[in-house]
């Protein structure tokens, strides 16, 4: 049979839109490329704004990531004007970081990517007493009795019966590659819906520490504006605290009793997908979680390495590390903007210059980042992988555990189900420093330390900065240089550029691209397993146009050719 | 009974953040009960679906690509986005309001009412600006929403 293409438009469940045209040829994927088909105009829109304002709309890119913005923009003024940042300011920060990066992995794990796995029909064959007994093996968490499942089927039951599984019923149930069994399908549906509970206790924290959710309020050049005063109702007291710290607790439960074993489940059973989907196995991971004024002591380390061998592991020591600033560029070869060679992201250009979809030419916005000439692998996966190999006890003890619990290896790691594997040992991992940080915060505050910004004025004269942040979905850094307190450029390199980056100058592949060669498609009709690919990145591409579509006009197309 | 007014929308995308102009316009021009909480959801999707379960009734603001001259106001109820023919889709789940509404009914915490106020954009490129017109019918909608929010039993409504 001759090889077909595939094209996927729209692939990604929450912003932008992400188009992935594969070519099939004898049941597996032989070409790909990725393309993100709106155009993002951050960079224009905030030449001649104030560089301390930036932080206020660089959060407005993206719905889902509006956090990670904000801290990326106010570090790269901070790094411009070398400003420290007091350590309560940086723990409230980390609690930030730490909660959002929980509610994004929940909601991702459960609504934006567990149906390429879960069919929901198939949960209404299920027994709930079966599933009961089921998923009380796998943990003791209070919300698995067989009631619940029971009333969660006739709920399911009679929303099928009266035709309003629209939302499930156009998916992929019976795919041949679905494979779990009825129970274990209706507890992930159950859990599906708790999940939502979950996602929003960390939103509730972030709104209570940020001063509001989804976008945050307390953000200042040099530290933060959150009032704290142990005592005084009016801010941010004890009370409040206490607050933080149960819903903190109950999210820690949820990870750890629900999502944690329902990974385990979904891992185990779907063990094929750690030998799909490897593609780029270079990894970048920045480090996080400043335990420094400096940002150079960090809780979670980061580093490169090249080639999926971790013997070949080198640290990124600090946020200010020639090693990580002097070697990121974008190749603009295959996006559709005018330039010649690569640029560093301070000397980044944006000049649209769009051309229709052509595979040899231009076809994509989003330009290939680049770290010393390689493409890299970001995301949970890569910060799982360089913690690792850098020896941080933390992240070697979960990710040891659940390899003895699935029988894998780290080699096992590069693949689509590494990189789910990867996201929930991260949640475990940020579910646990959310209440070490806030330790941190409350015992600093206790020895006296009152201090939450160091303020500072904007100088007149040149300054570049840069913020690094090691984001939900990856590396995420922002470029700023400004003059005479205006901006002068203004480049993001977001975790999207560097896992969807089309081919570069030398023709080499992106990540998403990479990833899906060699990927099996039993039909190029309902391509699942592309998608399941695709999906294991958590795809973001930040710049939403999300109008809402009254007609029920198709919204994703399959076109095969 | 609780009132929820969800602005949706990007501001960066100049009209396409109509919804977000709405709710801050809202906001500065009117003294609202605590049984009405304005909400700026940006674009914040399936992760918005607990400010829609904590109310009631529901008035989203946003823009729409419907048939029609840029300008136009639309007006949806429930039954439009239950009812509705449910689109074709390779993704079963890409989130949009109505998947978030029939997630929360299987969760049985559905709001009563729910409206979506949608006006048919002039522009979505990027800028931090509505266009003139989009501009004009932030006061109206946002105006027309308070005279209906008045007619409502028990919410009483001063401007600032």
């Amino acid at each position: 049979m001759a090889a077909r293409t595939i094209t996927l438009d729209p692939v990604t469940r929450i912003e932008g839109h992400l188009r992935i045209d594969a070519e099939v040829d004898n049941g597996q994927v032989t070409r790909a490329w990725s393309s993100a088909q709106m155009w993002r105009g951050l960079e224009v829109i905030l030449k001649g704004k104030q560089p301390q304002d930036a932080w206020v709309l660089a959060q407005r890119i993206c719905g889902v990531c509006t956090t990670v913005h904000a801290i990326a923009s106010i570090r790269s003024v901070e790094s411009a004007l070398k400003v420290a940042v007091p350590m309560n300011a940086n723990y409230i920060r980390n609690l930030i970081m730490a909660q959002h990066s929980l509610q994004d992995h929940i909601v991702h794990f459960y609504h934006l990517s567990a149906l390429d796995w879960v069919d929901v029909l198939s949960a209404l064959k299920a027994d709930p007493k079966k599933t009961a007994q089921l998923a009380q093996s796998l943990s003791d968490w209070s919300g698995n009795s067989e009631g619940e499942f029971k009333a969660v089927k006739e709920k399911l039951s009679s929303f099928a019966a009266g035709g309003k599984l629209g939302i499930f019923s156009s998916g992929y149930w019976g795919h041949p590659a679905m494979k779990l069994s009825p129970e274990v399908n209706l507890m992930a549906v159950s859990h599906y819906l708790k999940a939502l509970d979950y996602q929003r206790k960390a939103a509730q924290v972030i709104a209570v520490v940020g001063g509001k959710n989804p976008h945050i309020q307390n953000l200042v050049v040099g530290g933060v504006a959150t009032a704290i005063n142990v005592d005084n109702l009016a801010t941010l007291n004890m009370e409040r605290l206490s607050l933080v710290r149960s819903l903190m607790e109950e999210t820690r439960e949820f990870v750890r009793q629900v999502y944690y074993p329902d990974l385990m489940a979904i891992a185990g059973a779907y063990k094929e997908w750690f030998k799909y989907g490897a593609g780029v196995t270079n990894y970048l991971a920045v480090p996080e979680l400043p335990e420094d004024s400096a940002n150079t002591q960090f809780s979670l380390p980061g580093g490169v390495i090249t080639q999926g061998d971790l013997a070949k592991f080198r640290p990124i020591t600090s946020h200010s590390d020639a090693f990580l600033v002097d070697n990121i560029q974008e190749s603009v070869a295959h996006a559709w903007y005018d330039g010649g060679a690569p640029l560093h992201p301070w000397k980044g250009e944006t000049k649209p210059a769009y051309t229709d979809f052509k595979p040899d030419g231009k076809y994509t916005w989003c330009k290939a980042a680049r770290f010393a000439g390689q493409p890299m692998q970001v995301g949970p996966l890569a910060q799982m992988l360089t913690c690792y190999a850098a020896g941080n006890a933390r992240v070697k003890r979960v990710v040891d555990e659940a390899n003895d619990k699935l029988g894998i290896g780290l080699a096992d790691y590069h693949s689509t189900m590494g990189r789910h594997l990867a996201r929930g040992l991260r949640a475990c991992v940020m579910a646990d420093v959310s209440l070490e940080q806030l330790d941190r915060l409350i015992a600093n505050i206790a020895s006296g330390d009152q201090t939450y910004a160091n303020p500072v004025e904007i100088p007149n004269g040149e300054f570049r900065g840069v913020g690094f942040h090691e984001a939900v979905r990856g590396s995420l850094s922002h470029w700023m240089v400004f003059k005479d307190k205006k901006i002068e450029n203004y480049q993001a390199v977001v975790p999207t550029t560097w896992n969807a980056s089309p081919r570069d100058e030398q023709g080499v592949m992106g990540p998403y691209e990479a990833s899906l060669v060699g990927n099996p498609v039993a039909d190029p009709e309902n391509p699942l397993e592309v998608l399941r690919t695709v999906h294991s990145f958590d795809p973001c591409i930040a710049c939403a146009v999300h109008a809402v579509d009254p007609a029920g006009r198709e919204i994703t197309r399959v076109k095969v050719v | 009974m609780k009132v929820l007014v969800l602005g949706a929308g990007n501001l960066l995308l100049s009209d396409e953040g109509f919804g977000v102009h709405v709710v801050r316009y809202l906001a500065q021009h009117y003294v609202f009960p605590e049984a009405i909480e304005l909400y700026d959801a940006g674009t914040l999707g399936i992760m918005a679906t607990h400010k829609l379960e904590e109310a009631d009734v529901v008035y989203l603001v946003d823009v729409v690509l419907a048939e029609g001259a840029p300008g136009t106001v639309l007006r949806y109820d429930k039954e439009d986005f239950m009812l509705s023919r449910v689109p074709v889709k390779l993704s079963p789940h890409q989130a949009g309001v109505q998947e978030m509404l029939l997630v929360s009914e299987l969760r049985g915490r559905c709001p009563s009412e729910i409206y979506l106020l949608g006006v048919i954009p002039v522009s979505i490129e990027p800028g931090v600006s509505l266009s003139p017109l989009l501009a004009q019918r932030v006061g109206e909608v946002a105006d027309g929403l308070v005279t209906e929010l008045r007619s409502r039993k028990g919410l009483s409504i001063s401007s600032c």
